[in-house]
């Protein structure tokens, strides 16, 4: 079972567009798969039409009160499995802080279903907190989006610089960034995209543009490929998942 | 986890109405609707059935014509592995045949060495309704399955009730639902057991031997009653031999002639001493004919994992190697072929089994004497061979003692597996749980010797055939150093193995089945 986070310490880089879209590639592909909803804003919970509540919240999984296996809903598509969202995940932060071992928490929630997954999709909060900490010590890889603009670029250095500074925390963890929401008509972002490049070579050579498609994510409550398999997007996704996997 | 329901429609008319009125009461939803034809696969001796399991091909009568290649629990309903199968491609027939997918490593372990192979033959009309919730979701899918296997009538409609993880409430409360349907009758079997059914298809074959003897039948009758099933085995495997659907039939073949043989042997006071000798000569020459097809084969099945042993940069090196196993495979089988269409083999088979049903005129001394304890006198005395022999090995041996002990734990096994119903099946369990472990010790010491000593023998071969790289024979070189690795490991396992069958708790477990009182029932 590999475990991969789609992060980014900004927001709106389409984080959930990754992780819901990935995943359902790699369901698609025939892998049993799994998405943890960590943001207690609960968007890919709601791509799936799920509803955003766990029994007993937080909480019980970070006390060990609830197993993670009785979280677990089926969605609607073939071997994709979802834990959803709850509002109280807003605190997770302080709930790892009161638990034992807070950095292996998330891994050891985990570990039970080693044999149910072939990989299980962390969709992580945009911030860099003792829940991030957690995700890196739990996770095999990062997958990070890079939008092509200086803010955006500015975060994965900032990534780059905690991992390389942290490796007790980090351990095995791989970084593989990608560049997401790419406008190629936009002049900034095809320099953006041509100077990161340079600088950061080992970056995943697929570009997810930004397109109504992932937009329309909301209005259809569901991945891309599900509604509009032949559209740029859905392309884009699944190359990004082939290039991923080459790299694991 | 909730369980998939399954019911059967019983009512008589159109169930594609009586459904679509169920449905209509359920707040169900169609979403999809295909007609399918579908080939269920499974091993000869049914592994993925009886793993409750189904693998169907299920190709689209419309449209696009691509196959899809399904894997699924028929206790849950989940899909365990659904990969699409390249267009004009045979179908999967071994395991190594598997198109690269997830789950495709768990079916290629369950299926290990048998092949696939076509159970039945349906062509359906798939129709999925869905109970949505609030938000649109999903949380149970109902499949409608009406099905008409090849030449044959439809088979009854069946509904199956797909629970969505977390959403057990809703599946419950449907479930009963359709329980309380008077069309609808809970349905024990998935549809590829009804299928065969109605195709009157042949049991699974089973390597087991599942005898239940009378205890109280005198000798003459327990012996016969084994060799009889001793001999369905054998009918049972043939064709699969003879066409070589896969390894198993000959291996399965084999074991049956050699229980037989150790069933005659162990009979010296059971049949009468010219027929003992006769048929046991008969199927000495049987197992005799068969040995180097399946030498061949063994070699075959584990070359791959010799190969592993090498770095994999080497591996490639053996498929010289690979060649010429399956070249003298295939002319060691063609051999086979010939040998079981000699005059020898036919009156082999036409006369053994009169002899097991006719009256035997002569017999041996104890043939009117208690099954169970001409059984129990016979373990007595291959037991006690096994504890004296086992006992007089240590450190200095030579290996030939230990090949010997492996004979002699073998006649012991074989007693167990076909006279092991006449006595205590909690002791014979026991008994056979010690033995094994003594067994799998001494086996691995035998085949990585013999295994070892097959190589140095391929290698003169492909040397005298002076076209072999030095690459070859240094991965050869390879593989035989990792054998006799092996088989010291085994030779140092040894002695914790024997004792571990000798011990007191053991020796107890062999008295108490050797231990019949006369006048009991055993």
């Amino acid at each position: 079972m590999k475990i991969l986070a789609t992060y980014n310490i900004k927001g709106g880089v389409g984080k959930t567009a990754a992780a819901v879209n990935l995943a359902h590639r790699a369901a698609s592909e025939g892998h049993r798969v799994l998405v943890w909803d960590l943001d207690p804003q609960g968007a890919a919970t709601f791509y799936f039409r799920v509803k955003p509540k766990v029994k007993g919240g937080g909480e019980a999984l970070v006390q060990g009160r609830r197993e993670l296996d009785r979280a677990i809903k089926g969605t609607d598509f073939d071997n994709l499995d979802l834990v959803p969202a709850d509002f109280s995940y807003r605190n997770l932060d302080l709930l790892l802080d009161e638990a034992k071992k807070p950095l292996g928490r998330l891994g050891k929630l985990l570990a039970p279903l080693r044999g149910d997954y072939d990989y299980v999709f962390l969709d992580c909060p945009p911030s860099i907190s003792l829940a991030s900490e957690a995700v890196f010590r739990a996770s095999d890889a990062l997958i990070v989006p890079v939008v092509p603009t200086t803010l955006s670029a500015r975060t994965f250095d900032q990534l780059e610089a905690f991992v390389a500074d942290n490796p007790d925390v980090v351990k095995k963890l791989r970084i593989l960034g990608f560049f997401s929401m790419v406008d190629a008509r936009k002049r900034l972002h095809r320099e953006q995209v041509e100077d990161l490049r340079s600088k950061w070579p080992e970056l995943l050579s697929t570009q997810v543009p930004s397109a109504t498609d992932v937009e329309r994510m909301g209005v259809h409550r569901g991945p891309v490929a599900a509604f509009a398999p032949s559209s740029r997007s859905a392309k884009a996704f699944a190359a990004l998942w082939t290039e991923i996997t080459a790299r694991l | 986890m909730s369980e998939l329901q399954r019911f059967e429609v019983v009512a008589d008319g159109d169930p594609e109405a009586l459904l679509a009125a169920v449905a209509e009461r359920a707040g169900l939803v169609a979403v999809a609707s295909v007609a399918a034809r579908r080939v269920f696969l499974d091993t000869p001796d049914g592994r993925l059935g009886a793993t409750g399991t189904t693998l169907e091909i299920r190709t689209p009568v419309r449209g696009r014509k691509a196959s899809t290649l399904l894997w699924t629990s028929v206790v849950s309903g989940d899909s365990l592995a659904a990969v699409e199968l390249t267009v004009g491609a045979d179908p999967p027939r071994f395991a190594s045949d598997l198109p690269d997918a997830s789950g495709s490593r768990r079916l290629a372990d369950l299926i290990e060495m048998r092949a696939l192979v076509a159970q039945a033959e349906v062509m359906s009309r798939l129709t999925t309704l869905v109970l949505l919730d609030g938000e649109g979701k999903t949380t149970v899918r109902v499949l409608l399955d009406h099905s008409t296997p090849l030449g044959r009538a439809p088979l009854p409609s069946v509904v199956e009730l797909l629970p969505v993880r977390g959403y057990g409430r809703e599946a419950t409360a449907l479930g009963e639902l359709l329980a309380a349907q008077v069309t609808l009758r809970p349905l024990p079997l998935p549809l590829v057991d009804l299928a065969r059914q109605a195709l009157g298809s042949p049991a699974y074959l089973s390597s087991k031997l599942r005898l239940a003897l009378d205890r109280n039948a005198d000798a003459e009758t327990a012996w016969r009653t084994v060799l009889v099933t001793l001999n369905a085995t054998m009918t049972d495997n043939l064709e699969g031999t003879r066409t070589d659907a896969d390894s198993e039939f000959l291996h399965d073949f084999r074991v049956a002639v050699r229980r037989t043989r150790s069933v005659l042997q162990e009979g010296v006071d059971v049949l009468a001493p010219d027929a003992r000798d006769r048929w046991r000569g008969e199927f000495k020459w049987l197992g005799d004919i068969t040995t180097p097809t399946r030498d061949a084969d063994v070699h075959l099945l584990d070359l791959p994992a010799l190969m592993a042993t090498l770095p994999p940069e080497r591996a490639a090196d053996l498929s010289p190697l690979r060649d010429l196993l399956i070249d003298r495979q295939r002319r060691s089988h063609e051999q086979l072929v010939a040998d079981l269409a000699s005059d020898r083999y036919a009156s082999l088979v036409e006369q053994w089994p009169d002899f097991l049903e006719g009256p035997w005129v002569e017999t041996g001394p104890e043939a009117n004497e208690r099954g169970n304890l001409v059984a129990a006198q016979r373990l007595a005395k291959a037991w006690k061979r096994v504890v004296r022999d086992g006992r007089r090995i240590d450190e200095g041996s030579l290996a030939e003692a230990l090949h010997d002990l492996r004979k002699d734990a073998k006649r012991l096994r074989y007693l167990l597996e076909c006279f092991g119903s006449l006595l205590d099946p909690q002791q014979v369990a026991m008994a056979v749980k010690a033995l094994k472990g003594l067994q799998d010790c001494l086996g691995e010491f035998q085949d990585t010797e013999v295994q070892a000593v097959a190589l140095a023998g391929f290698a003169d071969a492909l040397l005298a055939r002076g076209d072999v790289a030095a690459a070859t024979l240094l991965a050869m070189g390879g593989v035989v150093e990792h054998l006799d690795d092996r088989g010291r490991t085994a030779r140092h396992r040894f002695a914790e193995r024997f004792a571990t069958f000798d011990h007191p708790d053991i020796r107890r477990v062999f008295r108490r089945l050797i231990d019949i009182p006369e006048d009991t029932d055993g």
